[in-house]
């Protein structure tokens, strides 16, 4: 089936089986830098956002976001760059295989979430393995001004 | 001194393009003209295999072939003892093993084909538990485990010996013992685990004219893994070229050639390229777990509480094969590492590993140590409290001074455990309990020798303009120790530290390399460019330098690593909360601040995994978390407020002067939690995960008793 997109500004139609995840159909027309990790919703490497929420793309059947607003890591430096700032000035990685979805998920997060405790509740959907997180909820608090 | 103010960092150099989604890693690689390979996994822990039909597979458009190990022949695998077949023929030995491989032309197409392959099981019976595997009419895991290449076992060791590993003398301890004021004798658990790395497995081979073949994967020691490739293939190593990928996590899980050799086998047998990504799940039930433990620990000291004698005698559960064991005892030398820090005159450790019909166990962030550690620190607190002298003051009398000699007659220039130990427990505690819960407090020390640097080889090349690039055998795992060796390659060049950057090369561009492994990169690489260095400006400049390195003779130096632990605990229901760790280093110098800082924790956090949280859950040989929604991982919300201590004016190796961190703060944490707890509420948690339920039943002990 073809899926018409709209992904970080522009159309991208995308043919695609049925089965196909929005996460499986960014990867295959080239937008990789979306990861695929456990592709049960619990990892985060493949957050992106749908419509400005953030989505797990594994569990979104790409069917379903059919004309809706996709922004992808690709995008996010042109609309959100104090945020992908902030995990550079910060080092908010090591590896560096969560930091797409990383970046995703604290762009994502609305003026809600204010305290220190609350952005790691909501990052708690976003594994990182290697860094302990101190200096991914720094760029947190970096990318916001605070 | 405080971690944040030991020094100014430059932005990492691939930082950038993580944070934008522009690094590519090996999943990432382009795919025309691939064959995507699936593998057929056993149900089963134990079987037969009867038959294979997968005529409905095969007739799948897009289906190119179902590949079984028939059509491969023979091909055994292994690091050091290749007992693995890279797909099981008559029988299989492990649920989740690979039996046949659909080949098809999207990814989608072969997985689906591989749920078409029918095979017919005949199930044995399994040996799932190590306790008994080694009883002389237990049931064999392999027929003739003595006669694989690489084996270190022989005829007349008991049923299902892996490896065992010896020393010291259990004669000197059970005399010791004898006349001890104080022993402690207890017995301590620790659970499978998983390196947990969130990239899974994924290797592209490409075959070349004339039989040679390019992988490109997730492969932390690409020289290794191009050697075993090539033996397990039968053809010479210069026929295997192994390509430069930044990896996705490692924790020692990347050092594999397991399904290397599966993917270099299926291309060849193809004739076309082939990429074998493995799924989430697959990779959790399948590769290089962390070996399960049972650990009887006895442990003496006299009246002023002077250690007298230490024996460990472990238990391990090895799984199926023994092929994903890197160094020649194909034992975990954490195991005979682990009292490394302590004046012991009697000493013996026995580590068995046995075979099980359960997923093959590798290394894992110093393998055998967070094991090891977790009963002898337990054992410690529980001695402390038998000869009634604080756990600290026990532990400070007892620890190596400078100049003295270990268990093992080593002498060590420098020993700094007291001086580490006191440094994390001089951190005031700043947070508060909840509410009728009881806090406790709790330590645990490590120390692991840095060694002299390994063989390795670098390449600069100059600019022209005053910028250079290095080009090094060996990929960054996560570390970020391309970035160090950018930015002391510039030191030693005088340039600015911007000025260099550094490549990995494939494997056919530079001498041998060890790979990454054993906290050895920042001091093995360090001489090598110090060298590089004086080459260049030696040269006439207008061309690549290269040098390569020999291994290195020299006195290593020894690291310590204090955890201290507070904790609440509900006495109610047992629920633990760690609310804070503070972790002490005991630091030489310490090249790139950030990495060094972000190595600390990210290594506390995995210690407080495995303390509490991370459990494959095997059981009658399936592992029953296979995913990450079960073999919870620390979030960023299970972190308690972390700090990190540097203890500075240590004395490391090379010239560099630096001491090893990568495997030092995930090793003391659970010992340093279960004793925690134990200061808390009394209960004595002897097995890990400490869960709720786990405290529960300690403290329902305590009741009754």
């Amino acid at each position: 089936m073809t899926v018409q997109l709209n992904v970080n500004g522009a159309q991208l139609d995308a043919d695609v089986p049925p089965t196909a995840s929005l996460l499986d159909a960014l990867r295959g027309a080239g937008l990789v830098g979306t990861k695929e990790g456990c592709r049960i919703g619990v990892c985060g490497l493949c957050t992106v956002m749908v419509d400005g929420l953030p989505v797990s793309s594994c569990l979104l059947l790409a069917g379903c976001v059919d004309g809706r607003e996709v922004v992808t890591v690709e995008g996010i430096g042109a609309s959100r760059p104090e945020v992908v700032d902030a995990f550079v000035d910060c080092e908010g990685m090591q590896c560096g295989i969560c930091t797409p979805g990383q970046v995703m998920a604290v762009a994502a997060m609305g003026p809600e979430i204010e305290s220190e405790e609350e952005m790691r509740r909501y990052l708690s959907g976003n594994l990182c393995r290697c860094t302990g997180y101190a200096t991914i909820v720094e760029a947190a608090k970096v990318s916001r001004g605070s | 001194m405080s971690a944040d103010e030991a020094g100014v960092d430059l932005v990492r150099q691939d930082a950038r393009a993580k944070a934008t989604g522009k690094m590519r890693y090996s999943a990432d690689l382009p795919l025309e003209g691939v064959l995507h390979a699936v593998v057929v996994r056993s149900p089963v822990p134990h079987a037969q295999i009867v038959s294979i039909e997968s005529d409905a597979a095969r007739a799948r458009d897009g289906v190119v072939a179902v590949v079984t190990g028939a059509e491969l022949g023979q091909v055994m695998a292994g690091r050091r003892v290749r007992d693995m077949p890279v797909l099981a023929r008559e029988e299989t030995r492990f649920t989740g093993e690979g039996i046949a491989v659909a080949l098809g032309t999207s990814r989608e197409v072969a997985e689906s084909a591989a749920r078409l392959v029918a095979i017919d099981y005949q199930e044995l019976p399994a040996v799932t538990e190590p306790a008994t595997a080694l009883a002389p009419d237990s049931a064999r895991v392999h027929a003739a485990a003595s006669e694989y290449d690489g084996a270190v076992v022989s005829l007349s060791d008991p049923p299902n010996l892996q490896s065992e590993l010896v020393d010291g003398s259990q004669e000197e301890v059970d005399v010791a013992l004898a006349s001890a004021a104080h022993v402690v004798t207890a017995t301590y658990r620790t659970q499978a685990g998983h390196q947990g790395y969130l990239e899974p497995i994924c290797w592209t081979a490409i075959p070349r004219q004339g039989g040679g073949i390019l992988l490109q994967g997730t492969c932390k020691q690409p020289y290794q893994v191009r050697t075993q490739v090539a033996k397990a293939l039968g053809v010479p190593t210069d026929l295997v070229e192994v390509g430069p990928m930044p990896l996705g996590g490692d924790f020692g899980g990347k050092g594999g050639m397991l399904d290397a050799t599966l993917c270099a086998a299926l291309a060849r047998w193809a004739g076309q390229p082939v990429r074998l990504a493995l799924r989430s799940d697959e990779d959790l039930m399948s590769t290089d777990a962390r070996h399960g433990s049972t650990m009887d620990v006895r442990l003496g000291c006299d009246r002023d509480g002077r250690l007298v004698g230490l024996s460990l005698d472990a238990l391990l559960d090895g799984g199926a094969y023994a092929a994903s064991k890197p160094i020649p005892s194909v034992n975990l030398h954490g195991m005979a590492e682990a009292a490394l820090g302590y004046r012991l005159s009697a000493f013996y450790v026995r580590s068995r590993i046995v075979y099980t019909h359960t997923v093959p166990k590798g290394h894992m962030r110093a393998p055998g140590a967070p094991q090891a550690v977790f009963a002898i620190e337990s054992a410690m607190d529980e001695l402390a409290q038998k000869v009634r002298i604080p756990a600290a003051e026990l532990r400070r009398r007892n620890l190596l001074h400078s100049g003295e000699r270990d268990a093992y007659g080593h002498q060590w220039p420098e020993a700094r455990g007291a001086i580490t130990l006191d440094a994390a427990l001089d951190e005031p505690v700043r947070s508060k309990a909840p509410n009728k819960w009881r806090t406790g407090t709790g330590m645990a020390l490590y120390a692991r020798p840095t060694l002299p640097p390994g063989p390795t080889s670098l390449r600069l090349v100059g600019g022209g303009d005053g910028s250079f690039v290095v080009e090094l055998p060996f990929p960054d795992t996560g570390t970020g120790s391309h970035s160090v060796v950018g930015e002391e390659m510039a030191h030693c060049l005088g340039v600015a530290r911007d000025r260099v950057i550094v490549r990995q090369v494939p494997t056919n561009a530079l001498p041998y390399d060890l790979g990454v492994g054993g906290s050895w990169v920042t001091a093995g690489v360090s001489a090598a460019i110090r060298r590089l260095a004086d080459a260049w400006n030696a040269s006439s400049k207008d061309r690549p330098v290269m040098v390569a390195t020999e291994p290195e003779d020299g006195p290593a130096a020894l690291a310590y690593c204090a955890q201290v632990a507070h904790v609440a605990v509900d006495p109610e229901t047992g629920q633990v909360r760690v609310l804070e760790l503070v972790t002490a280093v005991d630091v030489a110098q310490v090249l790139r601040p950030r990495s060094h800082r972000l190595q600390v924790d990210g290594g506390a956090v995995m210690g407080l995994g495995f303390a509490l949280l991370e459990d494959l859950l095997e059981e009658g040989g399936q592992v029953w978390a296979s995913n990450f929604a079960e073999f919870r991982l620390p979030t960023a919300e299970d972190v308690p407020l972390l700090r990190t201590v540097l203890v500075p004016g240590g004395t490391g190796v090379g010239p560099a002067n630096v001491k090893s961190v990568g495997e030092l703060s995930n090793v003391p944490t659970a010992a340093a939690v279960a004793n925690a707890v134990a200061d808390a509420v009394g209960a004595r948690v002897r097995q890990l995960p400490i869960t709720a339920e786990s405290v529960y039943w300690c403290l329902e002990e305590k009741e009754v008793s």
